[in-house]
């Protein structure tokens, strides 16, 4: 809206009327040209000039008409960029005679040296009422009517709405779907205008929307709508392209225009005006296959960068079309395809510029290619096709085939293309290939996960056994009465192992044999077996020892009681 | 027995210990033949020949290393990286081949875990590298002589301890290469802008585009299709031809 403003600034400076001023415009309106027999009509005649004005100008003919207020006079003056511009005009209030037809005749007034004369104006009566009743009191008014009507005891002038207009405009209203159409949207005015913005922003439904830049200082131009003379200046212009076919309507837009203060008691003023719809029919563009969707004029033309390269080097090739048309919605990329060669996917870049006519400018594909093999590499013709709406079918252009010369260097080869492949670029030289396969491992082939688990749970089960086993034994052998679990029989060889080391008396050692034999076979006094018989010589012998007199050295007979014990322990326990 | 029955029998069994000796030959001639292809910048013929010898059995560290140079050289990142991948595999010892997947890796722009995606699949690799299932099957026995032993010998000393120790340490190292078999098979990402697809079908949609180098798990196989997850998250089907496996047979 800051352009829009941009826009409107100028008008208030420029002033509509501010063009003529020098020469002098006489107009002549009406406020409406139906009007029922019932109602009333205003009839304004302006003079407009940077001189002197009239003082009056000679009331026109009324036919059918007939004359019951006014003329209400009022003067403007303003001084824009040093030049004074002044209009002053003549309010009539007329009633209509009889249905049928009316007319307000010719205005003629002089005007500095010359006469200026402003066109009849026809009316029609109908009968009752069609004008709307009196507008209602502007919102923007803080004073509703002026303080000082009643105390003067007279009307003050109000306000004469000023002319205004606003119209959207297209450039055609049958085109092509992807045809540019250029929609101007003008603002039509006989005053001057502050601000300027849209109430809400134009919707373009079934179009692709492209802005085009707007000049700084909109020239005005004179123009003439039914009769009456404006200063019309365009305030936006769109480039719209039909993306559908079928009739596809451009809904009316709503202005908000704003116009400056005229007095010290007047607060300027806000209205609204709105274009009228526009319907455009949009054609549709042949389906082929293969076509790509452009409409216009195009050529395409195909370079590459290398046409000799070492193998292993990259080539790339420019696939460019250009020309006026929708080229900027195109983005499929030609299918392009190298006997000998890898193409990677392309990257495109566009020059394209937004003009009134349409756009224009050139798209870019770059394919990166690497020949695989030596030789000529010859890259095949590539087309475009697009839809020429000047001959209302389906164009194609095509590019000569390229060849691509690919030598043997060594140099390059097995180096990686640096666009496709960065990150395995090595600095140069031959590849780093293994001479030979490798021989088979030593240690041969590692054991599947499942073949390993089923060889633990084995092996688990197998100590589980060897466990089981010793432990059924040991159970068979106490339900015989020979009972020695396998952990006391160790502890029982080992307590053995100790008697008579260190120094051991005869006493201690028999006590520890004693406390051995009856820890690990128990009472035996009730049995009559092998055991218990050798079990009892064995105490005895061991008793002996422990109560004999201290004589001698008993060691040797205390290692051999030890060894006798160890020998009955490893056989009956 | 007649002399030609004889003389049959005798060719009959020179053949049968001539035919691996000169099939060995065959292979390592058709690998240096590939090698010269490579060298030459003939990739896709060499390429072709690697491939071969992969299909007929050859499979070793060295064949995939050829084949991912060759196919780092043309180009074809995402096939290079499941090459050297696949060396991993065979030869997780090659510090040559950790090394370049690592650069091809960074190259990519892939993140570790991308391609790894089951950390299974790496202990399965540490178990092979350090032939933790050679040491298992040793420890393993070693606790069951032991044992036995024991049970023969109830006062030899030191028995027990080594039987109980030897199995402990036998059941770990069985662990890893046990936990490692648990892991997904997973394949690897060759084709750039593979589609990751809704089905197993030719008519299949699109749902998106998979990684080129990506290693995906394979769920599920059916026909040429394999079901894979991508690495955020998404599930569908891929072809064969775009999604290589890394880990099981080649073929």
């Amino acid at each position: 809206m800051k352009a829009q403003t941009g826009i409107l600034a100028l008008l208030v400076l420029g002033g509509a009327p501010a063009g003529h001023a020098a020469e002098g415009v006489l107009r002549s309106d009406v406020d409406a040209r139906k009007i029922g027999l019932q109602d009333q009509v205003q009839l304004t005649v302006t003079v407009e000039g940077g001189g002197s004005l009239p003082d009056e100008v000679p009331p026109p003919a009324f036919t059918n008409l007939k004359l019951v207020g006014g003329p209400a006079v009022s003067t403007q003056m303003s001084f824009v960029n040093g030049r004074v511009s002044q209009s002053r005009s003549w309010t009539y209030v007329l009633q209509p005679l009889a249905v049928g037809r009316a007319e307000v005749g010719p205005v003629r007034a002089k005007l500095g040296a010359g006469e200026e004369t402003a066109p009849a104006i026809p009316i029609e009566v109908v009968a009752g009422s069609v004008k709307p009743q009196a507008q209602a009191r502007r919102p923007t008014d803080p004073f509703g009517e002026d303080p000082f009507e009643s105390f003067f005891g007279r009307r003050q002038t109000r306000r004469v709405e000023p002319r205004l207009l606003v119209e959207a405009s297209p450039s055609r209203q049958s085109l092509y779907v992807g045809e540019p159409l250029r929609l101007t949207y003008y603002l039509y005015t006989q005053a001057t205008v502050s601000d300027l913005q849209f109430t809400e922003a134009p919707q373009y439904a079934g179009f692709w929307v492209e802005d085009l830049e707007r000049p700084e200082r909109p020239a005005g131009e004179a123009a003439t709508v039914e009769g009456v003379s404006y200063r019309r200046f365009p305030i936006l212009v769109k480039l719209l392209f039909p993306t559908r076919a079928g009739r596809l309507t451009i809904p009316a837009a709503t202005l908000k225009i704003a116009l400056p203060r005229q007095g010290f008691f007047d607060n300027g003023a806000v209205v609204q005006r709105s274009t009228r719809p526009i319907t455009v029919e949009a054609k549709p563009i042949p389906d082929q296959p293969g076509f790509s969707g452009a409409v216009g004029r195009f050529r395409a033309t195909a370079a590459v960068d290398h046409p000799t390269l070492a193998l292993g080097e990259a080539a790339t090739l420019r696939f460019r079309v250009e020309g006026s048309g929708n080229l900027k919605w195109i983005d499929r990329a030609p299918q392009v395809s190298v006997p000998g060669a890898k193409v990677y996917p392309p990257q495109t870049k566009s020059d394209l510029k937004t003009e009134p006519s349409g756009i224009s400018g050139s798209r870019t594909w770059e394919f990166v290619v690497v020949p695989q093999t030596t030789g000529t590499v010859e890259i095949p013709s590539l087309a475009f096709t697009y839809f020429d709406p000047s001959t209302e079918r389906v164009s194609r252009t095509e590019t000569a085939p390229l060849p691509l010369r690919v030598e043997a260097g060594t140099s390059a080869a097995g180096v990686a293309p640096a666009l496709a492949a960065p990150a395995v670029v090595r600095p140069g030289g031959p590849l780093p290939l293994r001479a030979d396969l490798d021989p088979p491992s030593a240690l041969g082939v590692a054991l599947p996960g499942r073949q390993m688990a089923l060889l633990a749970g084995v092996v688990l089960l197998l100590h589980g056994g060897m466990w089981s086993a010793t432990r059924l034994v040991g159970w068979r052998r106490s339900s015989a009465g020979r009972v020695a679990a396998p952990r006391s029989v160790r502890a029982a060889l080992r307590d053995l192992e100790r008697v008579g080391r260190d120094g051991m008396s005869k006493e201690a050692a028999a006590g520890l044999i004693e406390k051995t034999l009856h820890d690990l076979f128990g009472s035996t006094d009730a049995e009559e077996s092998e055991r218990a018989r050798s079990v009892h010589r064995l105490l005895e012998e061991v008793q002996l020892l422990r109560y004999a007199p201290q004589l001698g050295d008993y060691s040797e007979k205390v290692r051999e009681l030890a060894g006798k014990a160890s020998e009955v322990v490893r056989r009956w326990a | 027995m007649r002399p030609r029955a004889w003389a049959a029998l005798l060719l009959l069994g020179l053949t049968g210990l001539g035919l691996p000796v000169l099939a060995a030959g065959t292979t390592a001639e058709r690998f240096r033949e590939a090698n010269e292809l490579v060298r030459g910048g003939d990739y896709p013929k060499g390429i072709a020949l690697y491939e071969e010898l992969a299909a007929s059995g050859a499979e070793c560290g060295s064949l995939y290393w050829n084949w991912a140079q060759a196919a780092s050289a043309r180009g074809d990142q995402g096939e290079a990286l499941w090459a050297l991948l696949r060396a991993r595999e065979l030869d997780p010892s090659d510090r040559a081949v950790l090394r370049d997947l690592e650069r091809l890796r960074e190259g990519t722009n892939l993140d570790r875990a991308e391609v790894a995606p089951d950390p299974l699949a790496g202990l399965a690799r540490f178990a092979r590298r350090y032939r933790l299932d050679a040491v298992a099957l040793v420890l393993l026995l070693v606790s069951l002589g032991a044992h036995l032993g024991l049970r023969l010998w109830p006062a030899a000393r030191g028995l027990g301890p080594t039987a109980a120790t030897a199995l402990v340490l036998g059941l770990l190292a069985a662990a890893a290469p046990v936990a490692g078999s648990l892991a997904w098979p997973t394949g690897a990402v060759v084709r750039r802008g593979a589609p990751l697809l809704d089905a197993a079908s030719p008519t299949a949609e699109a749902l998106g585009t998979l990684r080129e180098g990506e290693v995906v798990p394979i769920l599920e196989t059916s026909g040429d299709y394999l079901r894979v997850e991508d690495s955020s998250g998404a599930r569908g089907w891929a072809l064969t031809r775009d999604v290589r496996r890394v880990t099981g047979p080649y073929r």
